[in-house]
């Protein structure tokens, strides 16, 4: 679980995998957000296709019990994360805002951070970006495309709170909860992607991680992730009896 | 000032002591900004973005999205909160619409054929209005005006401008809905498409219809599986489809019947709850008035037997359904789309009849009719029969012109048709759009069209939320001038406005004119959400919130009969189902590329099928443990033969799919459709025979049997599974799943040992290790 209160603000996510439907609504929502390069044909064939947050799916079961699980999974945002230290140019470190955060012109693209991600999401850019001169219109211009040989990750939409944040100040108000929403927050359909400030007791993510189906991702190696999920439900399961997916 | 290596060594060494004290006194955090006073560029928030509210008709079914807009582009499209249908969520295709609105492959101008045999060649709108005006010269009761379903005033306009040359105006959809039109009329008597309360229902049933992912009104039905599973007592929900679609995956018992049994499925569902006596007599006595003969021939071995699906899971669903109430039934997708889909659809609709679910809270809620008037609040593609007359008689030589806009006929329709040489008989084929497709390699006349983020319109969600919603799409950028400033992207009009502006004005000037009369038209009626003293400013309103709606006003059913005749029709030579290389195909609408009308979008291509992961091509899905016995792997290149032709597909084998099924997906095929979709794929319309359903006439298109061979050659499937090293994100498993009542933490201590197991070997404990 987060401990990090050093900040105002802890900021991070709540994903109630019993809600997530495998729609892919949050991938497209984040790719069209960060400015992601566009994973052609030949670069998902080459396993170098580059995906801030992805659905996973696993099988479970034959037919005609077969069942498809569907886990969402972004950087974790860990308060103990393998890819800070390992870093030659602190060019990953983390925020007193709960965030770890990639500053792409400190880079140098060692690649040492991806190899220490225990989740494998952080993405190496082996190309340049490249969008034919028209779709470039789209491009969202609060956030850096970056370039070849760099690193890069989910940002938890570090400038939608940086823009919330303004307009807070602006107004002479604290951030409401809900205020700040990430790109694939805020496209779930379900609402099983909430983001919130985990500083804050009353906030809903504060309350969802008090959930008795709380768990973190790989939690045996004490990265302690600033994403907690809610397990996935299973009406019929006899309880007590474990359960075991496979990767397909 | 110059400073010696002395004086330099000290005063180097005083600030890396005092930088140290500093830093020592700050956050962690200090230590790096002070080494590097380059804040990311994130947090430098450049200008002022606007968003705008408008609505999406062409990519969803009226959904109320909210688009961000930057020094004059386009930036983001997600759902509108204030929106009764989306309430600000989102499906993965909003934002692909973006980049067919800057594609580099837009039309850029009219373009025009002088001959059928001829080039296409670039043209001024003057030229183009001149070969617009000449094709409409003889047009006069032979004029056909092709549109995708249309709702809101471009259905209106597109009606009464064909209706002003005594012409047809006809709405093509790949995927018929019109036996679900008809099924809900007949059963439930309503004329729109019912919505649904599965945010109160406690138990949802439902057939075919993949309405999680691309089925009806995706993201109003996303909003609601959130709030159904946010429910103290969790609902259950059931699915039956024969291949497992988002909807099944998201689904507590996935019924997986043999293709066009869901009918009978549903009968037998209805025999178990009347004959266990699950409910009141008088529900019984209804349901029979609704099913003549009601299920007095039906019995649960049969049943079984015929749907190929367990009693026992028959019973648990029936039980279900019946017991834990509020329950709500529906179907749709292919479930309808067979020979005897109206029987089918019928059966499964009246189910809520059994337990008292029609307009009920967690039933099944009727919606009213449009707000405007003769502005349709409902459409639905013609049916096929419809469409092999109008084909007919292009191919005769009796249609002088035809209009298309919307929809890529000649991808869109099954061989059998040949939609192609019709449309070489017809002297002027006019086709609006904003990429070329395979449709305007017919056409004598191309014209740039602006998609919905440049145009004027009005949309009416179907289905609704329950009560009538008139929604607004206006123009949320300019034309667009290329970046290099040769000229414009696209210098497009608006169908609605290029067809009154040849039409005899009787219906209008243009479309803002239509929307801001039709405003002005509702703020004279006093009700709904924009209440203000003057039409401008409920205008206004009305447009900064995506439109209108009135909570007050909701519909209500008249239970009537399914139409059983239907039922003689049904779904025959099950039998051989599975039996060495038959199978039954079962298409599916694309989760990002739908029937191909966002294959152009580069973003829809690359996103991963729910169930696949596959992207950037076209696969088949069939059973693996069946694929295992025909010797079919992975990536093996299968040849799919109907009687109307063959395409090829990628095998991709997995369990969630019934034996003697193939499911391959939509969308891909395209001959044209710019850089991102040309020749990529293959077209799994095109070989769909021409059955129909026996009481519409629609496209049965779920019908179809298909010999499956492997090609002999295997290639790499472009999916998303296997890019990332799968690892056990909790001991032993990937997703935890808990029962209900459980935490995590038990589960965390009951999976351990498969820990062990996976990791250490089977009976080993981690200090056992060497």
């Amino acid at each position: 679980m987060t401990t990090a209160e050093f900040g105002t603000h802890n900021w991070g996510m709540v994903v109630d995998v019993d809600k997530c439907i495998g729609c892919n609504a949050c991938v497209i929502a984040c790719q069209a957000e960060n400015n992601i390069p566009i994973n052609t044909q030949d670069r998902v064939e080459r396993a170098r296709s580059i995906s801030w947050i992805r659905v996973e799916r696993y099988w479970e079961g034959d037919f005609p019990d077969a069942k498809a699980r569907f886990i969402p999974i972004m950087c974790q945002h860990c308060e103990n994360a393998p890819c800070e230290p390992v870093c030659p140019v602190y060019a990953t470190y983390h925020n007193s805002e709960g965030m770890n955060v990639q500053v792409y012109n400190r880079c140098v693209g060692t690649r040492y951070c991806a190899n220490g991600c225990p989740y494998i999401v952080r993405f190496f850019n082996y190309w340049e970006p490249v969008w034919p001169e028209s779709l470039r219109n789209h491009l969202n211009p609060d956030v850096t495309v970056r370039s070849r040989g760099i690193m890069e990750k989910c940002s938890f939409c570090v400038h939608r709170i940086r823009r919330e944040s303004r307009n807070a100040r602006s107004a002479g108000v604290e951030i409401a909860d809900g205020a700040v929403q990430t790109a694939c927050s805020s496209a779930c359909p379900t609402s099983a992607l909430n983001f919130g400030n985990f500083n804050d007791p009353e906030s809903k993510v504060s309350k969802m991680k008090e959930d008795k189906r709380h768990y973190t991702l790989l939690d045996q190696f004490g990265t302690d992730p600033n994403v907690i999920y809610l397990a996935k439900i299973d009406a019929d399961k006899k309880v007590g009896a474990g359960e075991a997916a496979t990767h397909g | 000032m110059k400073l010696n290596r002395r004086e330099f060594l000290a005063l180097t060494g005083k600030t890396a002591v005092g930088a140290v004290i500093f830093a020592a006194c700050g956050l962690p955090e200090r230590e790096l900004i002070v080494q590097s006073p380059v804040d990311l560029p994130e947090d430098l928030v450049r200008g002022e973005d606007a968003w705008y509210a408008t609505s999406m008709g062409d990519f969803s079914n009226g959904d109320g999205v909210l688009v961000r807009v930057m020094e004059g582009r386009a930036k983001k499209i997600e759902g509108n909160p204030d929106h009764p249908v989306t309430r600000g969520k989102a499906t993965a295709r909003y934002d692909a619409v973006l980049q067919l609105l800057y594609h580099p492959d837009r039309i850029s101008s009219p373009q025009l054929r002088y001959s059928k045999a001829g080039n296409l060649v670039n043209a001024s709108w003057d030229q183009a209005e001149a070969r617009f005006t000449e094709a409409l010269k003889n047009a006069d009761g032979a004029l056909t005006v092709v549109t995708n379903p249309l709702r809101g005033h471009l259905g209106s306009v597109a009606s009464k401008f064909a209706a002003q040359y005594n012409g047809k105006h006809m709405a093509f959809d790949p995927v018929e809905q019109g036996v679900l039109h008809g099924a809900v009329k007949s059963v439930l008597g309503q004329d729109q498409l019912p919505t649904f309360d599965i945010s109160n229902a406690q138990t949802v049933l439902s057939f075919g219809a993949d309405w999680l992912g691309t089925w009806g009104s995706p993201t109003q039905f996303g909003v609601k599986y959130g709030e159904f599973r946010e429910q103290s007592d969790r609902g259950y929900m059931i699915h039956a489809e024969p291949r497992m679609s988002l909807t099944a995956a998201a689904a507590d018992l996935w019924l997986a019947p043999v293709p066009g049994t869901e009918g009978h499925l549903a009968l037998g569902i209805a025999s178990v709850i009347i004959d266990e006596g699950l409910v009141s007599a008088s529900n019984v006595a209804a349901f029979e008035a609704a099913i003549p003969g009601g299920v007095r021939n039906v019995t649960l071995s049969d049943v079984a037997a015929r749907t190929g699906v367990d009693a026992d899971r028959i019973k648990k669903a029936a039980e279900h359904f019946a017991e834990h109430t509020p329950s709500v039934a529906f179907g749709g997708g292919s479930a309808g789309a067979h020979t005897n889909g109206s029987f089918n659809l019928g059966a499964i609709y009246a189910l809520n009849i059994l337990v008292g679910a029609v307009d009920s809270k967690g039933g099944i809620t009727s919606n009213p009719g449009s707000a405007i008037d003769d502005v349709p609040a409902s459409a639905t593609g013609a049916s096929f029969e419809a469409w092999e007359q109008e084909i007919a008689n292009w191919r005769a030589g009796n249609v002088e012109t035809v209009i298309i806009r919307g929809a890529d006929i000649v991808h869109g329709m099954p061989n059998s048709v040949a939609i192609r040489e019709a449309l070489e008989n017809v002297p002027n084929v006019i086709a609006f759009g904003a990429i070329h497709d395979d449709t305007m390699d017919f056409a004598d006349l191309i014209l740039p069209e602006e998609t919905f983020l440049e145009s004027w319109g009005t949309e009416i969600p179907e289905p609704g939320p329950g009560y009538q919603v008139v929604g607004t799409q206006q123009p949320v950028v300019g034309p667009t001038i290329s970046r290099d400033e040769s000229g414009l992207i696209s210098d497009a009009r608006g169908f609605g406005d290029t067809l009154l502006a040849m039409s005899d004005g009787s219906y209008g000037r243009d479309m803002e004119s239509l929307v801001r009369g039709a405003l002005s038209e509702l703020h004279s009626t006093g009700r709904g959400s924009v209440s203000a003293s003057s039409s401008s400013l409920f205008t206004n309103g009305a447009l900064q919130r995506g439109g209108w709606w009135d909570t007050k006003n909701s519909g209500s059913s008249s239970v009537g009969k399914v139409a059983t005749s239907a039922q003689s029709a049904n779904y025959s030579e099950t039998g051989s189902l599975g039996e060495g290389n038959d199978f039954h195909l079962v298409p599916f609408l694309s989760n990002s590329l739908l029937d191909g009308r966002l294959a152009a979008a580069p973003w829809a291509q690359q996103t991963p099928d729910p169930i696949s992961s596959a992207s950037w091509s076209t696969w088949g899905e069939i059973n693996s443990i069946q694929a295992d016995e025909l010797g079919i792997k992975e990536g093996d290149v299968l040849l799919i033969r109907s009687t109307s032709g063959e395409i090829e597909v990628l095998a991709y084998p997995h369990p969630g799919v019934r034996p003697g099924v193939i499911g391959i997906p939509m969308g891909q095929g395209h001959r044209r459709s710019g850089r991102y979709a040309e020749e990529r794929g293959s077209n799994v319309l095109s070989i769909l025979v021409d059955e129909k359903d026996s009481e519409t006439g629609a496209l049965a298109w779920a019908a179809t049997r298909v010999k499956v061979q492997r090609a002999g050659k295997r290639v790499k499937v472009p999916k998303f599974e296997g890019n990332v090293e799968a690892r056990p994100i909790e001991p032993g498993v990937p997703v935890l799943v808990v029962g209900i009542g459980e935490t995590a933490s038990d589960v965390q201590t009951d999976n351990h040992h498969l820990y062990q197991e996976q990791f250490l070997g089977e009976g080993k404990e981690s200090g056992d290790h060497e």
